[in-house]
């Protein structure tokens, strides 16, 4: 008995100090990032980047005369994870989500916010394989697979680069760009020497390396995240690979240099536009800096504007409901952001791609065009 | 390169990594022939290690240098440290199920290796921590053949543990105190044998090497992470199976044929590096279906 007592003791406890976060007086936004896990650094970013354009919103007065407040939900880059971070968001009643880092753990809640009618905005996660899963309450701000696909080629065909090795790691992102490079460059007549997928994690790539180097393409494109592709390019380089190595967005991150050291110089990355290289984003950055004691990570920008879109939508809507702010989005040509003007394909992705291409100089990345 | 350098370059990998495979292997093989636990904590210690090699090393580098020297003096003191703790977590975790059912112990052990992982994500966010050695890239070209000096000092220190460990277990008066313990642990309490002690130098050793791996590691590939322990402690079950689980010669035979099947599987035309783990893991199914007992496994006799 007296443990049931104890359980309901525990129980009223519970509910009484999760009551504050439903106060009435306010809308919440729910965050869905990684804050564990291999991309934990990413997705406290880009939290970090939505509290702050909350925090600026709310200065201003707020979204339909209400303040803001913002919960998280971790989705670890993980299904199973990102499926209860959902859940989770979805059963507290937030008027909008913005996030989505990792397109495999992204595609899963697809399905529960356009259940609950919850719009979405998603700054980062670009996997192609986005679009058919979305039931209409998504939308991307930042460019598609085949976006930063054709600003690859664009760069090897620039560079004399005939033939490429792909690396991927079969998670929903990299998988899906190294898919669409293999298709686009073979349907262009170039060659494609290996089409490798490691495991997450792996610490030993030396047999694909041997696999590369024996086959010696001009260039190594790998599409999956910095973590393992520092490892990578370290090895590639140790083992004598002079080619070109190039990576993609999910590898934009000055860690690589952390793990990769010097074999990083010269890695060439695609990515979309990060605030450190934005004139017009020195402002963000700098109360970025000034709040958090951290420069804005690549993703920081996208979801500062992610944040700024929401709340318009919700204002120039002027309710809450979920169809109106969707039709609202759809047909949104907002200019009011960091990273270039924001309005929507039918597909509900990105009408201008925005990819710049970075490369590794002295450990930091810099802007190469 | 030719279909021989490819074949050459690949049996290097092989023998690298499986090298490596062998070391983690040891230690749960060990464990398991004397207590008949499968320590899933295993792959934990050995990330454990890896991050007290570097902890090790960022105070002596100082005196006496990132280099060679200074991975070898922390790679030992590491090995002291996580084979304490290696005993300390037998002792609290272990030693109060040792007579409970073997399921019971198997989650205990899921639960510890829980515990490390997410202990070690706390402590470093999840961040990738770089190992901050620096160790070179010279070595020596045969032909199309490159041997790193790193390779070279990676399999040797593999190889000098290993055989360490053999004459240990062969040679010495707890080496065969261990073995006793391992064919019957009641018969050797009633024979004078100090159980407990023995049980606790066991899981000294197999964690000590465990962090010995994890330390080269982190030398070898330049970064630790705290999930870096899962994968490797699945690949050093699989090895300790196929060579015979409790055969220590098995866990260095099972060790470097997982190696070398990874690395060929990755080279194989037509199919390409993600078939390396299915070859892995179908020698494992072949060998548990044809010889259960492993490559160098005995069967258990019941004598009465």
């Amino acid at each position: 008995m007296r443990n049931v007592i104890k359980t309901a003791a525990g129980l009223v406890l519970a509910v009484a100090l999760g009551m504050p976060a439903l106060a009435q007086d306010a809308l919440t936004i729910g965050i869905m990032v990684p804050t564990t896990g291999s991309e934990a650094t990413y997705g406290q970013d880009m939290a970090n980047a939505v509290n702050l354009a909350i925090d600026e919103i709310n200065k201003a007065g707020g979204v339909l005369g209400k303040q803001l407040t913002s919960t998280i939900g971790d989705d670890g880059c993980d299904a199973q994870l990102a499926v209860n971070a959902a859940s989770k968001l979805a059963a507290s009643g937030v008027v909008g989500v913005v996030g989505g880092y990792c397109s495999g753990a992204t595609i899963p809640t697809l399905k529960i916010y356009g259940d609950a009618k919850i719009p979405l905005i998603i700054p980062a996660a670009n996997s192609t394989k986005l679009i058919p899963e979305n039931p209409g309450n998504a939308f991307m701000i930042n460019s598609t697979g085949n976006d930063q696909v054709a600003k690859a080629i664009e760069y090897f065909n620039g560079k004399g680069v005939k033939s490429i090795a792909i690396i991927n790691q079969g998670d929903a992102y990299s998988q899906d760009l190294a898919d669409l490079t293999k298709k686009n460059w073979e349907a262009a007549g170039n060659k494609v020497t290996n089409f490798e997928v490691t495991n997450k994690g792996e610490q030993d790539y030396s047999a694909v390396v041997t696999a590369i180097t024996s086959a010696n393409p001009d260039a190594v494109f790998w599409t999956a995240y910095y973590a393992d592709g520092g490892l990578l390019i370290r090895q590639l380089r140790e083992r004598g690979y002079q080619g070109l190595i190039a990576v993609g967005d999910g590898s934009n991150s000055p860690e690589l240099f952390k793990i990769a050291g010097p074999a990083a110089e010269g890695v060439i990355a695609f990515s979309n536009p990060t605030a450190e290289f934005l004139p017009q984003a020195k402002a963000f950055a700098d109360a970025y800096q000034a709040k958090y004691n951290a420069a804005p990570g690549p993703y920081s920008t996208l979801s500062y504007d992610a944040m700024k879109l929401l709340a318009w939508a919700l204002n120039t809507a002027g309710t809450t409901d979920s169809a109106k702010v969707i039709e609202t989005l759809q047909g949104a040509d907002f200019t009011d952001t960091i990273s270039g003007p924001i309005s929507f394909t039918p597909e509900k992705t990105l009408a201008r791609s925005n990819f710049v291409v970075l490369e590794g100089k002295g450990g930091a990345w810099t802007l190469a065009q | 390169m030719s279909i021989f350098d490819i074949f050459t370059n690949q049996l290097l990998n092989g023998i690298v990594l499986g090298s490596f495979y062998a070391l983690v292997a040891l230690g749960y093989t060990m464990v398991f022939g004397v207590v008949k636990l499968l320590n899933f904590a295993h792959g934990e210690l050995y990330m454990v290690g890896g991050f007290a090699g570097f902890l090790v090393l960022s105070f002596l580098a100082p005196y006496v240098g990132p280099g060679w020297l200074g991975v070898a003096v922390s790679m030992l003191l590491a090995m002291i440290a996580i084979g304490f703790l290696g005993v300390v977590i037998e002792r609290v975790a272990y030693a109060p199920m040792l007579s409970a059912p073997r399921l019971s112990i198997l989650i205990t052990a899921l639960a510890v290796s829980l515990v490390l992982q997410n202990g070690m994500l706390t402590l470093t966010k999840g961040q990738y921590v770089p190992f901050g050695a620096a160790l070179g890239f010279g070595g020596v070209r045969l032909g199309n053949l490159f041997i790193s000096y790193n390779q070279m000092i990676l399999v040797g220190v593999a190889a000098v543990l290993m055989l360490g460990l053999e004459l240990f277990v062969s040679r010495t008066q707890y080496g065969r105190a261990m073995r006793a313990v391992a064919v019957d642990k009641d018969m050797a309490r009633l024979m004078g044998i100090n159980v407990n002690a023995v049980i606790a130098i066991t899981f000294f050793l197999g964690s000590a090497l465990a962090a010995a791996a994890g330390t080269m590691a982190g030398a070898y590939y330049g970064s630790l992470w705290y999930f870096m322990g899962f994968l490797i402690g699945l690949k050093a079950f699989t090895a300790a199976v196929i060579g015979g689980i409790g055969s220590i010669p098995g866990a260095m035979l099972g060790g470097l044929i997982l190696g070398l099947l990874e690395s060929f599987g990755t080279q194989l035309p037509g199919v390409g590096s993600e078939w390396k783990d299915v070859f892995s893991f179908s020698v494992l199914i072949l060998v548990l279906v044809f010889k259960p007992t492993g490559l160098l496994g005995k069967p258990e006799q019941e004598r009465m």
